[in-house]
């Protein structure tokens, strides 16, 4: 990426209402963040369930929790449904004991007929998958336990 | 009927909401914030889900995980409660989207109401007396001044999605008027991103005189007396009363009569209040809260009629309780807003009790009163033969109501009802405000 392409997307998302984006473009990734309070919600953009492929689906960051240890938290950042697999059919994006790359899908989160993929943001491996399939979670609810690699 | 509710508030109208729920037999689920995982509301109700941390903007007015934990939780109806998203009529449409019943007015009828110019303007054409103002928007200094000259001034330039005193600006004299026009304009565009502005006849020192209404969607729409809410402070109310020391028999049918032709025009359903300004007997229009209002317990004292109930009643599209004719007005109650002017640990706290007292509140010793929310932490209410009565039970329940380790305002609010002013009944909404000056509180 170009510097000049960096700096006119820092002012785009300056001036947005986004708290966090990831961009990705050719192997590159910009993650930007907005410092100070936690994030705004925008009012909500009800979409039908989506269907086909997860790269439809809105790609947002957990939020990871410090644990005593050597373990962390990653807890949901919203109310939601909690799916551990892109489709009811499909395998389960991770199992306990994976070791899991940074950007590789974790679960899914419906709310509002909205499906919202969260994906690892670090390397890790999963110590603990701590919500079932299709359980409601509340905000602030740990999802994963998991080890930094 | 409502079998379920999801309560999307907090504090003591959660914990109101929460009791006429358990009497009615329909289980609670009180949505909550981070900051209120030990509150009162969250130890009452049924069940309780966390919606987000504690700012208000992530979690008590965060649509989607208010509707979201509404549906998982197995909610058929939502209740919003004071403040917050009570007249959000889009959080209103979502929750009827999502399927379930919002306990207020359809979505149409609160942005009607939101909108001051329209709401004034369905008041007039249903024949209800309004302050004399600019027949719509003024959008530049000419037209203000050509309108400010038609009503007389003094004039005060008003916000079009106007509340809190945002965007409101008396003014004096033509020469002031187009300064004040930007600024209000100015005001109004960043509080509610519509700088839409009108002007009004100012009237000075009025009666702050509101009739509470409930409403099905049978057609039956009561009004429950009036309540004065004269005294107040920046526009927010401090002490509320019914009957009001200046309404006649003859004043108090003309405003039932009044706000119910209006609410019924409008197919307005549940709780709302029209408000009115009452000065020199007559009582001018101002605008309707479309929801239940923090002081509705005064309503509830003198009719024996319990409000929540019925608006619970008109959203599960059953008839209200009560016609009109079996409303009976009682001798007198009367409330003071007890508010937090700090946060922090209630080290003690004792509710006075007795003989016509009633204590709506969410605080309890050991409780931790966050500082992100309305200063607002109980309510005190008593009820008394007449005026007189009423307010010596008042001194005495506010001289037995302990709360240590935050400051309220107990100590200015039994100032205020000793008052010679406060007991003559005969004051305008700028009492507050000059006996400030005075020193007296």
């Amino acid at each position: 990426m170009e510097l000049k392409e960096l700096y006119a997307l820092m002012e785009r998302f300056e001036k947005s209402g986004l708290s966090e984006i990831v961009y990705k473009k050719d192997g590159e990734e910009v993650c930007l963040k907005k410092a100070g309070p936690a994030p705004v919600y925008a009012a909500p953009v009800y979409a039908p369930p989506a269907s086909g492929s997860s790269a439809a689906h809105p790609v947002h960051d957990a939020l990871p929790v410090k644990h005593g240890s050597d373990t962390e938290f990653i807890c949901a950042p919203l109310v939601g449904t909690f799916y551990r697999a892109p489709a009811p059919d499909a395998p389960p994006f991770v199992e306990k004991g994976d070791a899991v790359k940074k950007g590789k899908p974790l679960c899914i989160l419906e709310a509002m007929k909205l499906m919202n993929e969260y994906q690892a943001e670090f390397d890790m491996e999963i110590v603990a998958i701590l919500v079932d399939n299709g359980n409601m979670v509340e905000f602030g609810a740990p999802l994963f336990e998991v080890r930094r690699v | 009927m409502i079998q379920s509710l999801l309560i999307a508030n907090r504090g003591e109208i959660a914990v109101r909401i929460i009791r006429t729920c358990r009497e009615m037999g329909i289980r609670t689920v009180v949505a909550h914030s981070q900051a209120d995982t030990d509150s009162l509301p969250v130890r009452l109700a049924d069940e309780h889900v966390c919606v987000g941390p504690a700012p208000a903007r992530e979690s008590y007015l965060n649509i989607r995980n208010l509707v979201t934990a509404g549906v998982l939780s197995g909610c058929d109806a939502l209740h919003p409660g004071v403040g917050f998203l009570a007249e959000n009529a889009g959080f209103a449409r979502d929750v009827k989207d999502a399927g379930l019943v919002f306990v207020g007015p359809d979505p149409e009828v609160i942005d009607l109401l939101g909108d001051k110019i329209r709401a004034k303007h369905s008041a007039k054409d249903l024949g209800i007396p309004v302050i004399p103002g600019s027949s719509g928007s003024v959008n530049n200094a000419e037209e203000a001044l050509h309108a400010a000259d038609g009503i007389g001034y003094p004039v005060i330039v008003k916000a079009a999605a106007g509340g809190g005193g945002k965007g409101m600006r008396i003014v004096h004299g033509g020469s002031q008027l187009a300064d004040v026009l930007a600024i209000a304009s100015q005001e109004a565009e960043k509080a509610f991103s519509d700088g839409t502005v009108y002007l009004e006849k100012y009237l000075e020192n009025p009666r702050h005189v509101e009739i509470q209404i409930v409403a099905d969607r049978k057609g039956n729409v009561v009004h429950l007396g009036e309540r004065d809410c004269t005294v107040q402070q920046n526009h927010q109310k401090l002490i509320e009363e019914s009957p009001s020391p200046v309404v006649t028999p003859a004043l108090r049918a003309r405003m039932g009569e009044d706000a119910v032709r209006l609410l019924r025009g409008l197919g307005y359903t549940g709780a709302g209040t029209v408000e009115f300004l009452v000065k020199e007997g007559k009582h001018y229009f101002m605008e309707v809260n479309a929801r239940v209002q923090v002081e509705h317990p005064v309503s509830e004292m003198v009719t024996g009629i319990d409000i929540i109930r019925q608006q619970l009643l008109a959203a599960s599209d059953e008839s209200l309780e009560i016609t009109q004719d079996q409303v009976r007005l009682g001798a007198y109650a009367l409330e003071c807003r007890i508010n937090a002017r700090s946060a922090g640990r209630v080290t003690q706290f004792m509710s006075p009790g007795g003989f016509g007292v009633r204590m709506d509140t969410f605080l309890y010793a050991g409780y931790h009163v966050p500082p992100w929310y309305d200063h607002l932490v109980a309510k005190l209410i008593v009820t008394g033969q007449n005026r007189a009565e009423g307010v010596r039970r008042m001194e005495r329940a506010l001289s037995e109501l302990v709360i240590e380790g935050i400051a309220t305002n107990i100590e200015s609010q039994k100032k205020i009802l000793a008052h010679p002013r406060f007991r003559s009944g005969d004051y305008g909404t700028g009492f507050l405000g000059e006996i400030l000056k005075e020193g007296a509180l």
